[in-house]
């Protein structure tokens, strides 16, 4: 187990690596660079971006601006962020937490609702129920998130903006006068629809992929005795096959992560949430090189432990898994 | 998800009759050919000429009418005829990325299934360390890089990311089937490697193609429009759906048929591709078939 | 009182500053030593009022002004301002190590010294009418006592740059990125106690969700409001619209030299009647009024009328689709068999305009410019660019069009390196490299005139030129379409810098809500 996991560390550690160096490169091979946008401005010259670009090192050669990035990154400093004129790391500290926040939130509501859904129509498969279930789990499935947050947008925050406020995550210029229960409803006003959205569409992922397991489990032959015994279809599904269907559950837990961070790209950049996902589409378009490369890489941070965590459960969850699985 | 079983090979009027008797997939494909047709012929079925502007300035932003089904943009453009036209370079995007990426994942898996010994294990470790990175991440970073990419670049890089799944199902597939009866006779009988690959393997790998096939067309329609709506999607002369809803992202208030249309064509093909997939599914492998 | 806003600023920092809350924020908090009229009169120091100089003097040759200091001027931690924070603070905005985009603007001022501690005396390195608005506008006045020593790199991330200190009339209290800035009223400022006590910016992270916070009633004031949105600015009967003419203008620059080859003229573009029948053919009005509704006016050259050196009265090149085919078929592009393409000699009558994807209004005049041109029988196709590929097209001169804008000072000069012969060799901001001596020299003459009246019409002859010469055909000038709410009083707002007064504006105590009574936090 020790050997295995560390194995699989290593893989994360080698996987981060890789995301980091094709970004870099990528990045930096671009044309342009974060001082590109002050295009309009008569007043900022070649020679003052020249100027800017060598202060900043971003005139040295690509190898050496590699080195000297890994060389800070290890020593915990993921550099300055130009486009909002302060270290990156207090970007990450800021925004990371809002993202959490809504990843736990869209996790945790759409596994509940998912797998609740999934037992209701494993239960009676192809009865109508069944079907509606379905139905509107593949439209959540097959829709554009970016889409559908901005339709949610056009239909209540612009007809009710007093009471979905979007953009932030409170409102900060009375939120500090509040007391904990307005702060609270602040919090719970700002943060409803991005994270409602962003269940809305996880749960669709869930139902659908726990229907397909629990479907799979129920022909099973103890399944079949337990049928025999005359036990309730329902009682079945939940009893004996959902604790078999609980592989699936874990594979889906590891499959969480890059769904939801995709997810939260989207939906954040939509309702102005300030969390990871935003501060990535924001450093694309500022080209904020720094900020963009940190972004990229907790994003790939989070979805490795994602991936582990899950085969870890994997493993306690059936010791029949060997090492070479 | 694809299950990591062997399975026999199904015929193929068998196939298309279970396809046929399912209402759902008969729907899905009588959607997908009411969408598709007007698309391709877009320049027969489209109402107007995508680009014409009848008046840029009384006719602009006009809501759904008779005249308009669709209501028309800031530039008084017809939106039925532009989602028609768009709808030519989304599908067509996602169709060629996603003959890009099944040709490159059954390549990889078939190879090193067939390969055996160190060549798979070198080339799995390989797949698992690909399978781990963000696909979305990778995606950002590189046309954030490379911004006004053309679209055959476009195509080319979401094939190249998006066949690490599909590898490794193919991949079992074939290590199954290479224990199978009929291959192991095939083998006793002398026939050649590449033979049993082409008239015994690829046959019985199909299936897990054609599925990955129609569920990946419909998830590079929505990676194209994601990309195009963060700015950094296709941008042909011609938009796609993704660039029209981002068209129209800020009008939402004012004018919010030029995104919602565009955006009901992705929901709606993507639907009945995913209908399709699972049916496909269902049809080529019917469930359970292993177990029993 | 609340203002939304779209982004944060890009730091605190005077000098380095691009974006205009950061303008707007720290001019609340530093202060210039005069400040400019609403007139925008540049000239000489009529229509500024007194600011951190209580007075001045010029000397008998004009090329110094010696500024007097308020005496009761502070900094916010209670040190008083000296003449030796003036002089440090000219030394820090020239220092090519703080790479200031405002540089360029006083680069007449030769030196600063301080003969005293409440005298400033600026020297010029020659005579000019804009002296005394180089010697104001351009800077914020920092303090010396909390810079001194830091350089480069350092300023940009010291705690000054985050955390202001200066001697305006709002304190800095705190600025959370992407959330909000906070400032409060400095009870003892010199200039009097400002009528609102406390001033916050409020950050939406997207610029979309801004107008939601403004009808939303978590914010009074928006600055920009996005023009689909102003449909729903008409059902908020508390919110005030405030229509500020705009500094800014844009236009299709036309390459006037091969973009393969600098040395020789452009095939197409290098004739003047060419030019001149493509802005025939434009239907200007139309195009403008599409793209922004009300909320621009078709531009009259290289210029904006909130100048008091714009003549309105300047002779346009009048749309006429007819004239724009009659003068083409003189010049030989003749329209011939099937194709709706002009050609001559076999070559069809067709460019590549660039275009910043970015700018959703220059994309949208962009496509109806290129129908309209269409029924001249000209093909125009359409570059979308990233912006910095865009930025590297000008720079390279690789192009045949360009939609290009530009922001402009109060005062007028920019037009020396937009549009004159110096800014047409590599690198400079004259893109399409027009080159003509006499609009050079009536543009000069324009800028060393001393009264207003001489520098109009020397303004109006340069701007005639240019305009017959036709080296793009001038698109918009986008004004301001500012939301207020009208429980807020406010005096006349200054086109170039509508925050400049916020020290004056007041809310009457019967109108208060909550928001505004509760006092400066802890």
């Amino acid at each position: 187990m020790a050997g295995y996991l560390l194995r699989r560390l290593a893989q994360v550690a080698v996987v981060v690596a890789l995301v980091a160096t094709i970004a870099f490169v990528l990045i930096h091979l671009a044309e342009g660079d974060p001082f590109s946008d002050t295009l309009e401005n008569p007043n900022v010259t070649e020679e003052i971006r020249a100027q800017l670009r060598a202060t900043y090192g971003l005139d040295r050669p690509l190898p050496e601006q590699f080195a000297r990035y890994v060389a800070s990154v290890f020593r915990g400093d993921f550099g300055w962020s130009f486009s909002r004129q302060r270290p990156v790391i207090d970007v990450l500290r800021d925004a990371l937490p809002n993202t959490l926040l809504l990843m736990s939130i869209a996790l945790a509501v759409s596994f509940a609702l998912g797998i609740a859904l999934a037992i209701a129509q494993a239960g009676r498969p192809n009865s109508l129920t069944d079907r509606i279930i379905s139905g509107i789990s593949l439209f959540f499935f097959s829709v554009p998130e970016f889409w559908l947050a901005t339709m949610v947008i056009a239909l209540l925050p612009y007809r009710y903006p007093g009471i979905f406020p979007i953009g932030g995550i409170v409102d900060p210029t009375t939120h500090a006068d509040l007391s904990r229960g307005g702060q609270l409803l602040d919090l719970a006003k700002h943060t409803i629809l991005p994270a409602a959205t962003l269940t809305l569409l996880f749960s669709a992922v869930v139902a659908r992929y726990q229907r397909a397991a629990l479907l799979d489990v129920l022909p099973a032959d103890y399944v079949r005795t337990a049928r025999a015994k005359g036990v309730s279809e329902r009682s079945i599904v939940r009893r004996h096959a959902l604790r078999n269907a609980l592989l699936p559950v874990i594979t889906l837990f590891g499959l969480a992560f890059p769904a939801l961070l995709t997810g939260a790209v989207f939906i954040e950049k939509v309702f102005g949430w300030p969390g990871m996902g935003l501060v990535i589409v924001s450093s694309i378009d500022s080209r904020d090189y720094a900020l963009l490369m940190a972004a990229i890489i907790i994003g790939s941070v989070l979805v490795a432990i994602g991936s582990l965590l899950a085969d870890l459960l994997y493993r306690v969850a059936d010791p029949r898994i060997r090492d070479d699985r | 998800m694809i299950a990591e079983v062997a399975l026999p090979f199904v015929g193929k009027r068998a196939v298309t009759r279970r396809l046929l008797s399912n209402r759902s997939a008969s729907a899905a494909i009588a959607l997908l050919f009411a969408i598709v047709i007007p698309c391709v012929g877009a320049p027969l079925f489209a109402p107007a000429d995508p680009r014409a502007q009848p008046n840029p300035v009384e006719l602009k932003n006009q809501p759904p009418s008779a005249s308009y089904p669709f209501g028309t943009d800031q530039a008084s453009r017809d939106v039925l005829s532009r989602v028609l036209y768009g709808g030519r370079v989304s599908l067509a995007v996602a169709f060629i990325a996603t003959l890009v990426s099944i040709t490159l994942g059954t390549a990889y898996g078939a190879i090193a299934g067939f390969a055996g010994g160190v060549v798979e294990a070198v080339m799995m470790r390989i797949l698992d360390t690909l399978l781990s990175i963000p696909r979305l991440l990778l995606l950002i970073a590189i046309f954030a890089a490379w911004r006004g990419l053309n679209v055959a670049g476009f195509v080319l890089i979401v094939g190249l990311t998006g066949w690490y799944g599909l590898s490794r199902v193919v991949r079992g597939q074939v290590l199954a089937i290479k224990g199978e009866e009929f291959v192991v006779a095939a083998r006793a009988l002398g026939a050649s490697r590449a033979r049993i690959l082409l008239k015994h393997i690829l046959p019985n790998i199909l299936t897990p193609v054609i599925v990955a096939a129609s569920l990946g067309v419909g998830h590079v329609i929505l990676l194209e429009a994601g990309l195009s709506y963060l700015g950094i999607g296709v941008q042909p002369p011609d938009p796609s759906w993704g660039s029209i809803i981002q068209d129209g992202s800020d009008q939402i208030a004012g004018a919010w048929w030029v995104s919602f249309f565009p955006g009901m064509a992705i929901v709606l093909t993507v639907m009945a591709v995913n209908v399709l997939g699972d049916a496909l599914r269902e049809a080529l492998q019917p469930r359970h078939m292993g177990t029993e | 009182m609340v203002i939304a806003v779209g982004g944060d600023p890009d730091g605190l920092f005077p000098p380095v500053l691009t974006t205009t809350t950061g303008r707007a924020v720290t001019e609340q908090i530093y202060d210039h030593l005069a400040d400019l009229g609403s007139d925008l009169n540049t000239v000489g120091d009529a229509g500024f009022s007194p600011r951190l100089a209580k007075s001045w003097r010029w000397s008998a040759d004009s090329l110094s002004i010696a500024f007097t200091l308020d005496p009761s001027a502070r900094w916010h931690d209670g040190t008083p301002v000296r003449a030796s924070d003036v002089a440090f603070t000219y030394g820090l905005y020239r220092d090519s190590a703080t790479a200031s985009p405002t540089a360029p603007l006083i680069e007449n001022i030769d030196s600063v010294t301080a003969p005293d501690s409440l005298t400033a005396v600026f020297w010029f390195a020659k005579r000019s009418p804009i002296e005394f608005y180089e010697a104001t506008v351009p800077m914020l006045i920092l303090p010396e006592h909390l810079l001194k020593g830091v350089k480069g790199q350092a300023l940009r991330t010291s705690d000054i740059a985050r955390k202001p200190m200066g001697s305006g009339r709002f304190r800095f209290v705190s600025w959370t990125p992407g959330s909000s800035i906070e400032l409060t009223a400095d009870s003892g400022n010199y200039h009097s106690r400002p009528r609102i006590d406390r001033l916050i910016w409020t950050i939406a992270p997207d610029p979309k969700t801004v107008f939601t916070r403004l009808v939303g009633g978590e914010a009074d004031v928006l600055e920009q409001v996005p023009s689909g949105d102003l449909p729903q600015l008409a059902a908020h009967p508390e919110l005030k619209p405030v229509l500020l003419p705009g500094l800014d203008y844009n236009f299709v620059t036309f390459n006037l030299r091969d973009p393969g080859n600098p040395t020789r003229p452009h095939p197409l573009f290098a004739d003047r009647s060419l030019r001149q029948a493509l802005t025939m053919a434009v239907d200007r009005r139309r195009v403008v009024q599409s793209a922004y509704d009300s909320l621009a006016a078709v531009a009259l050259g290289p210029t904006v009328r909130a100048y008091p050196t714009t003549d309105t009265t300047l002779q346009q090149i009048p749309y006429s689709l007819d004239n724009a085919r009659r003068v083409l078929d003189s010049l030989g592009w003749r329209v011939s068999g099937s194709d709706s393409v002009r050609r001559r000699n076999g070559r069809p009558l067709e460019f590549t305009l660039s275009v910043p994807g970015v700018s959703k209004s220059r994309m949208n005049m962009a496509v109806i410019i290129q129908d309209q041109l269409r029924q001249a029988g000209v093909k125009m196709n359409i570059d979308r660019r990233e912006i910095a590929s865009f930025v590297d097209l000008e720079n390279k001169r690789t192009f045949d069009a360009v939609f290009h804008g530009w922001h402009v000072e109060a005062s007028p000069g920019g037009i020396r390196q937009t549009w004159g012969t110096g800014g047409a060799k590599a690198g400079g901001s004259n893109h399409g490299s027009y080159v003509n001596a006499a609009f050079d020299a009536a543009a000069d003459s324009g800028l060393s005139a001393m009264d207003l009246p001489t520098r109009r019409a020397h303004f109006k002859r340069a701007y005639q030129m240019i305009i017959d010469d036709a080296p793009a055909i001038w698109m918009a000038e986008p004004k301001t379409m500012m939301a207020i709410n009208r429980r807020i009083r406010t005096p006349a707002l200054r086109p170039d810098a509508w925050w400049s007064t916020i020290g004056e504006w007041w809310i009457p105590s019967t109108e208060r809500i909550a928001r505004d009574r509760a006092g400066p936090p802890r």
